[in-house]
């Protein structure tokens, strides 16, 4: 069966992405990208569409495109160029509802697949290790950027029970690191000092970006309906990835770590992230990945100790401090002493 | 190659190594690589130690999924061995009806006003006494998990937040899990309530164990309740700190941070024979009159034993 995909938030990293693996699809026929702004890479048959996801503009758009799939990319974690902080609530929560406006009066519409956040989950310290999809909305919001992703995730939950003729598919994905990727979290890991807070040591899940397009592909061709964690098998604690990768951290005491990183957030581009950057690298968060193998098929190439691996060895990182090597070392020697 | 010999490290070996890099220094190696040179005067047991700590600087250390360290497990074991050997003197009876393969649900009495050390030595008889050792896990009440250092110790020891999820993602994985469904009303206790078991929750543990089919092994703990005996609270100090409650003992706060060593009583832990679940199926969980059933059967099973064991034991402190 011939699809036609529709892309929203194109222009970003996973919607350029996603556009360039599913131009590689015979099975696609049609693949249409809306975004603000064109897309810095260059997309084969990828139809651009300009328009503002706040925009009502986009109800009368999408019907056009004869659209059975549309994937929702344009659910931003950062600051972006032209897209303040002060903006993201309306970029997330209004385009969000713009979106699904415009999907009730597209008739060929047949699923809908959004890239969501794991934030939804919060980062609780005496949360469950690995959050199941079904434990959404126990924890308390208590950042701006939760608030949004659970209050857009209950607009798509709504579409979803009065639409039952269309798959939603709600993917909850946990922050993404890769070598190329420039994002608020991969700026923080590359410092040259890495400031950690001082008697913490969250279980971080980063998920490899590979596999954050992986799973998104999936998605698009499996029957999939309701939330999906998206995440890597495995967890790591901030200290071994930082030791793995022979990285400085320095550890402040945390009630300073805020104001700290808040200035540092300038420069990283982390804007009012920070509060949720703050309780992630405090407390950790783990996600249970199981129906993202099992139901949509998908398993995840990189754990999340490959994940950082990869990052690290493929970063040009700026080193401070010689990385000790004392046990290769020590293990020569004793190799001379026999 | 004198130091090349195996055996404690002594502090001539050291001495050896000193001289060995100070003769390096003078022939003009800097500091660094005159160490390096001199690495092969230490004992092989030193030189273990030098490569161990610079495997963990590396991060090439296990660490798994749920944040368990075996090496930094294992790194604390002398302190609690310490504790289990010569301060606590600990008799541990029972301890082969722990199930050396598969899952399995530990359940305890809890006690130890100012910190709890019941789970730790538990820890302590079954690594030093099972024929089988392996390490197990523990619920931790959610506060600790919100301080710092005692946070990421307990994660590295093998402590998870309390939570129905994470025991039944743990015992899925055919791991031994100890809980203490007295959690706080039982480490709370004032000491002259000591040895009366509180309320065990509603019950969670069981539904637990039936949903995983794992056996319940009923585990009486007698001595953690005279380690810091409780006489008091200090209300406004648990609301300034978020604490479940602050303990008053005859030493704590008085005597400062030397208030927090805990008594030298005598304990004495009985591992019961495991209660097999497994005729009951995951769907037993929702019946509520079985839950209590076993609920009750399995407290009834520990305050017979630690009453048997209170007399086992004789006096507190000898």
């Amino acid at each position: 069966m011939a699809r036609r995909v529709v892309i929203i938030g194109v222009a970003t990293h996973w919607g350029t992405e996603l556009a360039r693996r599913l131009e590689r699809d015979p099975q696609v026929e049609y693949i249409a990208g809306i975004d603000d702004r064109e897309p810095t890479a260059d997309l084969e048959r990828t139809e651009f569409l300009h328009a503002d996801i706040r925009n009502p503009v986009l109800a009368r758009l999408l019907p056009v495109t004869e659209a059975d799939t549309v994937v929702h990319c344009g659910i931003l974690w950062y600051p972006a160029p032209g897209k303040p902080a002060r903006a993201l609530h309306d970029i997330n929560v209004i385009g969000t509802l713009q979106l699904l406006a415009a999907c009730e009066r597209t008739p060929t519409l047949e699923r809908i697949v959004v890239r969501g956040s794991a934030a939804i989950y919060g980062c609780e310290p005496a949360a469950p290790l690995f959050h199941t999809e079904e434990l959404a909305g126990k924890a308390p919001l208590r950042t701006r950027f939760q608030r949004d992703v659970a209050e857009l995730e209950s607009y798509f939950d709504n579409f979803a029970k009065r639409h039952p003729q269309i798959r939603c598919a709600m993917l909850r994905f946990q922050p993404e690191i890769a070598p190329g990727l420039d994002v608020p979290l991969t700026r923080y890991l590359r410092l040259p000092i890495v400031p950690t807070q001082l008697g913490f040591d969250p279980r971080l899940q980063l998920l490899h970006a590979e596999d954050a397009t992986g799973a998104l592909l999936a998605a698009v061709r499996a029957n999939v309906r309701g939330p999906v964690n998206v995440a890597p098998t495995g967890a790591l604690s901030l200290s071994r990835i930082l030791r793995s990768a022979a990285r400085p951290s320095i550890p402040v005491p945390h009630p300073l770590f805020e104001p700290a990183l808040g200035r540092l957030g300038v420069e990283l581009g982390a804007g009012p992230l920070v509060a949720d950057a703050v309780r992630l690298l405090r407390y950790g968060r783990g996600i249970d990945n199981r129906r993202l193998i099992e139901d949509v098929g998908y398993r995840p190439r990189y754990d999340a100790a490959a994940a950082v691996a990869d990052f690290f060895t493929k970063s040009d990182s700026r080193r401070i401090l010689p990385s000790a090597d004392l046990g290769g070392l020590v293990r020569r020697l004793a190799g001379v002493l026999r | 190659m004198s130091a090349a010999a195996s055996g404690p490290p002594s502090a001539a070996a050291v001495a050896d190594f000193l001289r060995e890099m100070r003769a390096g220094i003078e022939a003009g190696l800097d500091p660094l690589a005159a160490a390096r040179s001199a690495v092969p005067r230490l004992p092989a047991r030193l030189r273990n130690a030098v490569e161990a700590l610079a495997r963990r600087w590396r991060g090439e250390y296990r660490e798994d999924k749920w944040g368990f360290d075996e090496d930094f497990a294992e790194a604390a074991f002398p302190l609690f061995e310490f504790l289990y050997e010569v301060w606590w003197r600990v008799d541990a009876v029972g301890v082969r009806n722990v199930p050396a393969h598969g899952r399995a649900l530990l359940v305890a009495n809890h006690a130890g006003s100012i910190f709890p050390f019941d789970a730790s030595m538990m820890t302590m008889a079954l690594m030093k006494e099972h024929p089988l050792p392996r390490w197990p896990r523990f619920m931790v009440l959610d506060w600790a998990f919100a301080l710092p250092f005692v946070s990421s110790f307990m994660r590295r020891v093998g402590g998870v937040p309390a939570s129905p999820q994470n025991a039944l993602a743990l015992l899925a994985e055919d791991e031994l899990v100890m809980v203490f469904p007295e959690g706080v009303k039982g480490t709370r206790k004032p000491f002259s309530e000591r040895y009366r078991l509180q309320r065990f929750g509603r019950g969670g543990f069981v539904e637990v164990a039936l949903r995983t089919g794992s056996p319940i092994v009923p585990v009486a703990v007698v001595g953690s309740e005279e380690i810091y005996p409780k006489i008091g609270e200090l209300d406004v100090a648990a609301r300034l700190t978020g604490a479940p409650f602050v303990p008053v003992t005859p030493t704590f706060p008085w005597l400062g941070l030397l208030g927090l060593i805990p008594l030298p009583s005598k304990w004495r832990i009985e591992f019961c024979p495991p209660i097999d679940l497994s005729e009951h199926g995951p769907e037993a969980a929702q019946d509520r009159g079985l839950v209590f059933d076993i609920s009750e059967r399995v407290r009834e099973t520990i305050q017979e034993r630690l009453y048997a064991n209170l007399i086992a034991r004789g006096a507190p402190f000898i």
